[in-house]
């Protein structure tokens, strides 16, 4: 790292933290020192989404920014998804569905689709490519990654409906006691 | 741009305060995504504007009020009857630039390939501008974009708002961007807005940009619709016309010639869509 001249405040994966920094440092450069490695260094020019992390709920390219501006931001890693041991329901949907290859693409991808699904209701076709047209990938050519997202998606999509639905159906039964 | 130096002002007047004192090395950070690619031999100092209450979407006695440091996916995602401007923030960039990017740094400082300047060159957009004063100076789109706009804030002046008039009955606007793929770079961008009157155009704003070195209005397209009736024909014939005002250059390894083509269709594609929005606009 360069001289560290300023510092910057952020919650990192829930946790609160202060880091000496430079003005000219990038987040992902901050990041990967620090040890959250997971986080790749693809492209570093906004192009290939590996450095994808999420900030104040968004998809963002930690490559394109720099740490100082994460100050006061709630920023999430890889780091916060699952685990080797014990995967988040996305990653077990890519590993049963033979999407990993390489695997450098695969953080990014998974943070893309976290904000999805954190984001959104409504997870059709559109709105999922719209999220994720920021994540190459060089190995699988997209098919496998999709069927993962898309199972993981539907899953969702169904577990959000039930509650709704149930609530429906009280509603009307009670309205139909009266 | 190499950083020496990132402050981040409480208020308007002390970001324009520090960039005026800071001159060519000081530069307002919004997004900051073009920041990374700029090439400047001294290092210079971002002026954090994200904190000064910039970013917001409103109405306003009869125009969309975006603040200056309003994030594109803010953009896509708002809707509204008259309202069109989702369409050509979606087709910018990827999800996680469209995150960060803003509406002002998109048009500050114009690089060839920026969508919005050809769209607000084509909605009338007005420009609000940050002098100093109590009351902002408000700058037409075809004042704001007549030369880069990046040597209008050299002061340290700071765009604060676009104002983008409601989309009135009979009015109807299309845009076209042809690029590579989606997240590429625009190699066309052109934008139309029209205003129909029993089936024939009463007023026209045609614009393009990404083909020629700077964005601007394509007026003697605009000549050849005023007063015809809005049909392919007439759009085709008026597409033709855009030489007169723009000179196509080639772009990545495709000819000058079939660049001036893919401008011409766009074109066509952008007035259908736009004639075909003010049909079924009545109020």
């Amino acid at each position: 790292m360069k001289a560290a001249t300023n510092s910057v405040s952020f919650t990192l994966n829930g946790e609160k933290k202060t880091f000496a920094t430079s003005p000219d440092e990038k987040l992902l450069d901050l990041l990967r020192r620090e040890g959250y490695r997971g986080t790749k260094y693809g492209c570093g020019q906004g192009t290939c989404g590996a450095c994808t992390v999420i900030m104040d709920g968004r998809a963002v390219y930690a490559c394109l920014l720099y740490a100082m501006q994460a100050e006061g931001r709630k920023v999430r890693t890889i780091e916060s998804a699952g685990t080797f041991e014990k995967p988040n329901e996305f990653q077990k949907e890519l590993i049963d569905a033979g999407a990993v290859q390489c695997g450098y693409c695969i953080p990014g991808i998974v943070m893309s689709a976290t904000a999805l699904m954190e984001t959104e209701k409504d997870f059709s076709d559109e709105i999922a490519r719209e999220y994720m047209d920021g994540n190459l990938c060089r190995c699988t050519g997209y098919e496998k990654i999709w069927i993962a997202l898309r199972r993981t998606l539907d899953r969702k999509a169904a577990a959000d409906a039930k509650p709704a639905a149930e609530k429906t159906t009280k509603r009307s039964s009670s309205k139909g006691a009266k | 741009m190499k950083l020496c130096e990132f402050i981040r002002p409480e208020k308007l007047s002390d970001a324009r305060n520090a960039l005026r004192k800071l001159g060519p090395k000081g530069m307002p950070l919004a997004g900051g995504t073009a920041l990374h690619f700029m090439n400047t031999k001294t290092p210079g100092t971002a002026v954090d504007i994200t904190r000064l209450g910039l970013s917001y979407i409103r109405q306003e006695a009869g125009a969309f009020v975006i603040g200056a440091a309003t994030p594109l996916s803010d953009i896509q995602r708002y809707r509204s009857p008259r309202w069109s401007m989702h369409e050509i923030c979606r087709r910018i960039s990827t999800h996680q630039i469209r995150n960060v990017s803003t509406i002002g740094g998109n048009i500050c400082r114009v690089f060839p390939w920026a969508d919005l300047p050809v769209v607000l060159l084509a909605m009338n957009a007005r420009m609000m501008i940050y002098t100093g004063k109590k009351k902002e100076d408000e700058v037409g789109a075809d004042d704001f974009f007549a030369s880069q706009p990046a040597r209008r804030f050299a002061g340290g002046d700071l765009l604060t708002a676009v104002k983008i008039p409601f989309l009135k009955a009979n009015h109807g606007f299309g845009s076209v961007k042809a690029a590579r793929n989606a997240a590429a770079f625009s190699l066309v961008t052109v934008a139309a807005l029209l205003e129909l009157k029993d089936g024939r155009i009463q007023a026209a704003r045609v614009a393009a940009g990404s083909a020629i070195p700077f964005p601007k209005r394509l007026r003697s397209v605009e000549a050849a619709l005023i007063g015809n009736e809005a049909i392919p024909e007439v759009f085709r014939a008026a597409a033709a016309k855009a030489t007169e005002d723009a000179k196509w250059c080639k772009q990545e390894g495709m000819s000058a010639e079939y660049i001036k083509d893919l401008a011409e269709v766009s074109l066509v594609d952008a007035l259908e869509r736009a004639a075909e929005f003010a049909r079924g606009r009545t109020k």
